[in-house]
């Protein structure tokens, strides 16, 4: 259909969740008029939300940096693209020549495209010559990557969104889809409006527990309980497919000796949950036809965040449930490209695909295909950097598209960290808490101002092409990076970001094939074969290890690395709304910034009014590590003892609250447990009260 | 819930939809929507809350005078309510009293008669009177009070088969204006998939001029009961509705009062008669809209929701009540089967030795007649006869100028045609309907511009709205007429094949027939260009 | 499967397939308004109107099964007629012809419905809503198509909207005809994309209701 609206319609993937929905942006006059979701969008198939398809005036607000800033006397100051790169470039040979390329790190975007971040890790593997390179998967779904892998041998959804439409029962488990990933959830919704059946697990009464046939409500931090609770009464009640555990799995017989210990009245001392509930679940799981798992950050965002990701894989494999329609484990990624930064091998200890640095093979081939030796020595995770910077050992960062100031967790420890560097570089679209400390600033490009790809929650391959140009003296993330390089020294000789996807497919044997061509319309999920086709679902008859089975993973229940006592009796749980984006650096400049405009510290009305809180007063909240003031929004949807806050608005400082408790093997910080005082500003009362403490 | 407030203190707030959302799980918007679909929910109430029958027996009988004389006298214009609160006023269709014309609704209280507005006026209404029904028939079958004996014999000597082949055999056509076979619906009813299986009463008599299901629910609700529970029997259903217009307050409470005596003799509840089947009743009482007469919109009423039609396919017979297959059959068409359990299909046709159609019809007469009121009467009898001999003719010296038969969609027939003989054929043959039954006359002082605006005002007013044809259509079709101009014939009548041809309904697509018949029999009246 | 014929073109279709979706398996556009494929079918506008051999009207496309064996006419006269009668009814009742780019306008061009309108006479009462930053709800171009409603139903399940009042007054409206923001709506944004009339439309699309683009700045 003709629009005489607009001059041209341009179809790309969207740059806010994992969904990744497929978009048609209307442009009039080199600015974004409108922007509709594609009818033909594999992940959203015609629909989308308020930040896809509203929230995109940032891209031409006011605050945009549209010219290279460096710091002279304390303060960022305009400056030429040469002046601005200059520094950059003899800064960082200074540093590597003065202390070693170790000393050097760089943090890859998880909006950013897959060909930026794949050219952000060669230039810190190839022109720097360390592999002190992160993405921020580290601090969401980094534990589900590694147990997935643990488990089953690749990381990503075992299936696609449509395994949804065919589930007769799912689980969802720390997610609240209809927030974060508002497509999903509509889509989980109307399946059960039509009959999946839905159990939710989560502290809080997420929206979707409304349509869900079961609700539980376990303690922050006890997500491994639950999932051995389920998994004890399918093996009690005999739910189990016993030919799928002896054909297709190992390591079950340590599984079991652990679940005897499990009962469902152990369970509910530590979890909270009603016994018969659990029971309940676990049959309603195990009955039926065809079941999936999806999770979030509310599973991995843990100190045992990735073990629980592995007992969830156990659950599944107990049951045959995977590798089948209807029954996929999607882990349910946040960013727009987390899937794919990581895919890309932004990660300190791997390359595209997670082979790993210390890998001959893998390693020489990357050698061969950029003509210099490569280290074979594993880098530094994002909180290594920071501790290390803090040591003095890490001397400089090049930080793209991630605000860790306001992001990461233990915000004191990050800005020390920042402030004790000797050179920071950051290439932003505009300014914001990270920035503070940079000595360099270099305007780069939105997703709706590039071309490339990103990858989604289903592992799909998806085009991004350029609606419009960046604006001023802003250029795109992979010139700046590849200019970056060329002056340090080494030629990445792309003409497009067609050639780097072309690269990455080349050396990628999991991707190979993928090209601009093959993406099309509908995208490609890897891993491709060699006839050319895709995967949309994966583990059909064999599991990728070395054994071709399922690993069972036998991890007991521990407690979190925060609990509540005397002096903190509450637990607080961050996490999102669906009308901005994690930090809000674009949501905040749109007008979804008038629908939400704060954020909110949600609490039980018991607490509230232990608390002399009213709905609407602002509070003081502190934690083991910090404080900062939020205004309190009353409700029965989040059980007593916990509150809830999100993380938008960088006025609240939310992240100044979480400590250095992180995943065991991930580092993945714990966001979703940290114990907290909340007391009304200004209306002390006569008496400290005392909480009970939840145990 | 919503009623409740109307009742409670006049009118639906937004705390009123805020709570019935709350408490039903509806969502808060599709409550609003309910609220303003319904009469009964839009009209601010005072203290006395009057309303007014513009139904056609009632124009028949004034013109619309006795409207405009309440208006007047009130000082307040329909919808409306006094500064004061003392008093409102609304429009109703249909009364049911259409045997005393014009009826007046205060409250709950139903008068009828010349005088009835100016009682209306003053506050001092008194309850009318009805007339008896009469049966035709050697040995009366709708009237005689239902007493059971039908389902005794279907549960111990037929078993569900064999009753459903006697009325699929009896060629039972609906009494409620589709004259579709029940049996046929209760045959697939019976095959559908599902393992919960509902029957509905349609006892929403909109009709104007039609008051026979009023008289059955009111006066014979054993009988309608009984043939509820007999299409549950054939059908595999354990629960039954009848859902009862609000415009006839007394069919609720007389219907849950059989009821309670069914329960209380064994006759509804768990295995009646120690038969083992299972099967009870629930009556529920509409707000206020015509078209939810139609079966879709009638199960949307039933389960709360705006009155609006559905297109089918699915059938209710696959999908109805709650997604479930569903029989919906009108009252009468109900009443007629314990008669059938009892003798059969053959004896059944005999009802009616002169016509093709079976059973006997109860048919009724508006206030122009000498002896209005329901007759029992088999098919076959000539117009002529029924309205002359059975019915008396018209009053004071009045002659029948033309009858609608059947309901505000049946045709018009003219009194030339009153040889016409009263079956679904010959009826049909001239345009017309057997319908529900009603035969309302207009006599000779019938103005039929007016009675053209005055069909024309109904069939736009009670359009649900889903459908454009009959939405946009009807409301244009009003206007043509309404304005004192003359009208395009060329353009009416395409207007008409439009509705006829597109509307998703029989409201839609059923206006024109009596719109021909006028065209057709009295065009220099309707003052056309 | 099983086969049907389409304007003389034989196919196959699935079991149950609707007319509408054997008539674009064969490449025939019937013209429709309250259709939306990714919605359930809802049999409101009459404006898909086909033959079909042995049937005596015209059949709504959108929400008739196939049966094996039909012969299908999508541009018989008759139902053609139908179509073009009930569109010059919608355009009627509009107070103001729809933009070009819509979907109302686009089908009226396409059925050739051009000149004075047959059956002229009242038209929507003109209420505007720009209460929300994004969608803006021009009530008096909503032709109660209902595929705003079934938006936010069937693929959203926010369902923030309603079918209002009865008749030539029926609407929609969000929540308590309070508006979006009061209402249940997440914003998405469904029901602007399926509006056929830009009843329901983007803000910033609208000429003299202007929006400042920086730092959520209104600008009316």
């Amino acid at each position: 259909m003709v629009n005489e609206q607009f001059d041209r319609t341009v179809t790309t993937t969207c740059g806010y969740c994992g969904v990744g929905c497929r978009l048609e942006a209307n442009v009039r006059g080199g600015r974004i008029v409108s922007v509709a979701p594609a009818l033909d969008g594999p992940a959203n198939e015609g629909h989308t939300c308020l930040k896809g398809r509203f929230a995109h005036q940032f891209t031409r607000s006011r605050d945009r940096l549209t010219s290279p800033l460096v710091r002279e006397n304390g303060e960022l100051r305009p400056a030429s693209w040469e002046e601005a790169l200059s520094r950059v470039v003899s800064e960082l040979s200074r540093i590597k020549a003065e202390h070693g390329p170790d000393a050097i790190a760089g943090l890859a975007s998880s909006r950013a495209t897959n060909e930026d971040c794949y050219a952000m890790a060669r230039l810190i593997r190839a022109a720097i010559g360390t592999n002190n390179i992160d993405n921020c998967s580290r601090v969401c779904h980094s534990p589900t990557s590694f147990a997935l892998r643990k488990s089953f041998g690749l990381s990503g959804a075992t299936g696609s969104f449509s395994d949804i439409d065919q589930a007769d029962a799912a689980i969802l488990i720390g997610v609240n889809p209809t927030q974060g990933h508002p497509v999903v959830g509509a889509r989980i919704k109307q399946a059960a409006l039509r009959g999946c059946k839905l159990i939710t697990i989560d502290p809080r009464r997420i929206e979707l527990a409304d349509y869900g046939v079961l609700h539980l409500a376990n303690r922050p931090g006890t997500n491994a309980a639950v999932a051995l609770g389920l998994a004890h009464v399918v093996r009690r009640d005999g739910l189990t497919d016993e030919t799928f555990i002896a054909e297709r799995t190992e390591g079950y017989d340590a599984v079991q000796e652990l679940l005897d210990a499990y009962t469902p009245q152990a369970v509910e001392e530590i979890t909270g949950i009603a016994a018969a509930d659990l029971e309940r679940a676990a049959h309603i799981y195990g009955e039926a036809g065809s079941a999936s798992i999806l999770w979030g950050l509310g599973v991995t965002e843990h100190k045992y965040g990735s073990e629980v990701v592995q007992l969830l894989c156990n659950l599944a494999m107990m049951t045959g449930k995977v590798g089948k329609a209807g029954s996929a484990l999607l882990p349910l990624r946040g960013q727009n490209n987390v899937q794919g930064s990581s895919d890309m091998g932004a990660l300190p200890d791997t390359y595209t695909a997670y082979r790993r640095v210390d890998h001959e093979e893998t390693a020489r081939s990357f050698e061969e295909a950029w003509g210099v030796p490569l280290s074979r020595k594993v880098g530094y995770k994002i909180p290594e950097m920071f501790d290390a910077a803090i040591a003095g050992e890490l001397k400089a960062m090049y930080i793209f598209g991630e605000d860790v100031a306001q992001t990461d967790p233990d915000t004191a420890h990050v800005v020390a960290a920042l402030e004790n560097l000797e050179f920071m570089v950051c290439q932003e679209i505009f300014e914001n808490e990270t920035t503070k400390y940079a000595d360099v600033v270099l305007p780069a490009s939105a997703f709706l101002e590039k071309s490339g790809t990103f990858i989604n929650a289903e592992r799909r391959f998806q085009l991004v092409e350029a609606a419009i140009d960046p604006p001023g003296g802003a250029r795109t993330d992979l010139d700046i990076i590849m200019t970056v390089s060329r002056m340090l020294g080494h030629e990445m000789g792309w003409q497009s970001p067609w050639d780097t996807l072309d690269e990455i497919s080349r050396l990628t044997p999991q991707y190979r094939g993928v090209s601009k061509e093959r993406i099309g319309r509908s995208g490609a999920q890897w891993p491709m074969h060699p006839d050319g086709s895709d995967s949309p679902t994966l583990y059909d008859t064999v599991f990728d290890n070395p054994t071709g089975k399922g690993q069972f993973a036998a991890l007991p229940y521990k407690a979190p690395g925060d609990a509540p006592d005397q002096q903190f009796p509450l637990v607080l749980v961050t996490g999102r709304v669906l009308q901005h984006y994690n930090a809000g650096t674009m949501t905040r400049r749109t007008y979804n910034a008038e629908l939400v405009d704060r954020d909110w510290l949600e609490i039980h009305p018991d607490d509230a009014a232990r608390l002399w809180i009213s709905d609407g007063d602002k509070v003081s909240i502190r934690s083991r590590v910090g404080h900062t003031e939020l205004s309190a929004k009353v409700t029965d949807r989040i059980e007593p003892g916990h509150v809830f806050t999100t993380f938008h608005f960088p006025e609240t400082r939310t992240n100044l609250l979480i400590g250095q408790s992180a995943d065991v093997n991930t580092s993945c910080p714990e966001y979703k447990v940290v114990a907290v005082d909340v007391r009304p500003i200004g209306e002390q009362p006569a008496f400290t009260p005392v909480l009970e403490t939840v145990s | 819930m919503l009623k409740a407030a109307v009742e409670d203190h006049g009118e639906v707030t937004d705390e009123d939809r805020k709570h019935a959302a709350e408490v039903s799980g509806v969502p808060e918007a599709a409550v609003y929507g309910i609220s303003t679909f319904y009469d009964d929910l839009l009209v601010r109430r005072g203290t006395r809350h009057v309303r007014v029958c513009t139904g056609t027996a009632c124009f028949a009988a004034t013109g619309g005078a006795h409207v405009d004389a309440i208006c007047e006298g009130l000082g307040l214009a329909p919808g409306e309510r006094r500064a004061d609160g003392s008093v409102s006023l609304a429009h109703t269709v249909c009364l049911g009293f259409c045997h005393s014309s014009p009826a007046v609704r205060d409250g709950d209280l139903i008068d009828a008669g010349p005088d009835a507005p100016a009682r209306a006026i003053t506050g001092s209404c008194a309850e009318a009177a009805e007339p008896e029904w009469v049966s035709l028939l050697a040995e009366p079958v709708l009237t005689r009070p239902g007493d059971w004996s039908g389902l005794r014999r279907a549960l111990t000597e037929l078993g569900p088969e064999a009753l459903l082949a006697e009325v699929e055999a009896a060629t039972v056509r609906g009494r409620g204006g589709a004259g579709f076979p029940a049996g046929t619906k209760w045959k697939f009813t019976r095959a559908a998939k599902g393992d919960e299986k509902f029957i509905v009463a349609n006892g929403d008599e909109g009709d104007p001029g039609s008051y026979i299901d009023k008289y059955l629910m009111e006066q014979n609700p054993a009988l309608v009961l009984e043939g509820l529970a007999l299409a549950g029997f054939a059908v595999g259903a354990k629960h039954g509705f009848v859902l009862t217009r609000s415009e006839y307050p007394r069919s609720k409470p007389v219907l849950e009062a059989a009821v309670e005596q069914a329960r209380a003799d064994g006759l509804l509840g768990d295995d009646i008669l120690g038969s083992g089947f299972d099967f009870d009743i629930t009556i529920v009482e509409g707000a206020g809209s015509y078209v939810v007469g139609e079966e879709t919109a009638l199960l949307a009423c039933l389960q709360g929701l705006r009155g609006t039609v559905s297109a089918r396919p699915p059938f209710p017979a696959e999908r109805g009540v709650f997604g479930c297959p569903t029989v919906v059959n009108n009252t009468e068409t109900l009443a007629n089967m314990p008669f059938i359990a009892l003798h059969g299909a053959h004896a059944y046709a005999e009802l009616s030795p002169d016509s093709e159609s079976n059973g006997s019809k109860l048919v009724c007469f508006n206030e122009r007649f000498a002896r209005p009121t329901v007759y029992e009467v088999p098919f076959g009898m000539s117009m002529r006869a029924l309205c002359e001999e059975v019915a008396g003719g018209l009053r004071d010296g009045r002659s029948i100028k033309a009858v609608q038969i059947g309901g505000p969609l049946g045709g018009i027939l003219p009194a030339s045609k009153l040889d016409t003989a009263f079956d679904f054929d010959a009826l049909a043959a001239e345009g017309c309907m057997v319908g529900h039954g009603s035969i309302c006359a207009f006599d000779d002082h019938t103005d039929i511009r007016a009675l053209t605006v005055h069909l024309l005002e109904f069939g736009a007013d009670e359009s649900c709205g889903k459908c454009f044809p009959c939405r946009i259509g009807l409301r244009r079709a009003h206007d043509m007429f309404a304005v004192d101009a003359p009208v395009n014939r060329e353009r009416f009548e395409q207007l008409l094949e439009t509705l006829e041809l597109g509307s998703l309904c029989a409201h839609g697509s059923g206006m024109p027939a009596p719109l021909r018949s006028l065209l057709a029999h009295f065009p220099d009246e309707m003052g056309l260009a | 499967m099983i086969s049907v014929t389409v304007d003389g073109t034989e196919l196959q279709v699935a079991d149950g397939a609707t007319i509408l979706t054997a008539a674009k398996q064969a490449g025939r556009w019937v013209p429709t308004l309250c259709f939306d494929e990714r919605q359930a079918p809802f049999g409101a506008c009459r404006v898909c109107m086909v033959a079909v051999e042995g049937a005596p009207k015209p059949l709504p496309a959108c929400t008739t099964p196939c049966r094996d064996g039909m012969v299908i006419s999508t541009d018989d006269p008759v139902s053609r007629r139908v179509a073009v009668a009930v569109v010059e009814l919608v355009l009627s009742e509009l107070p103001a012809a729809p933009a070009p780019h819509t979907e109302l306008a686009q089908v009226a061009g396409r059925l050739a419905v051009t000149g004075e309108p047959r059956w002229p006479g009242a038209v929507h009462q003109v209420k505007h809503d720009f209460r929300h930053p994004y969608l803006a709800f021009q009530h008096e171009l909503c032709i109660s198509c209902g595929r705003c409603v079934r938006a936010c139903d069937e693929v959203q399940g926010a369902f923030a909207l309603t079918a209002t009042g009865r008749g030539f007054g029926a609407n929609v409206t969000a929540g308590l005809d309070s508006g979006f923001e009061e209402s249940t709506c997440v914003s998405c944004g469904a029901c602007a994309d399926t509006c056929p009339t830009d009843a329901i439309t983007e803000i910033t699309l609208l000429d003299g209701v202007e929006r400042s683009e920086a730092n959520g700045q209104r600008a009316i």
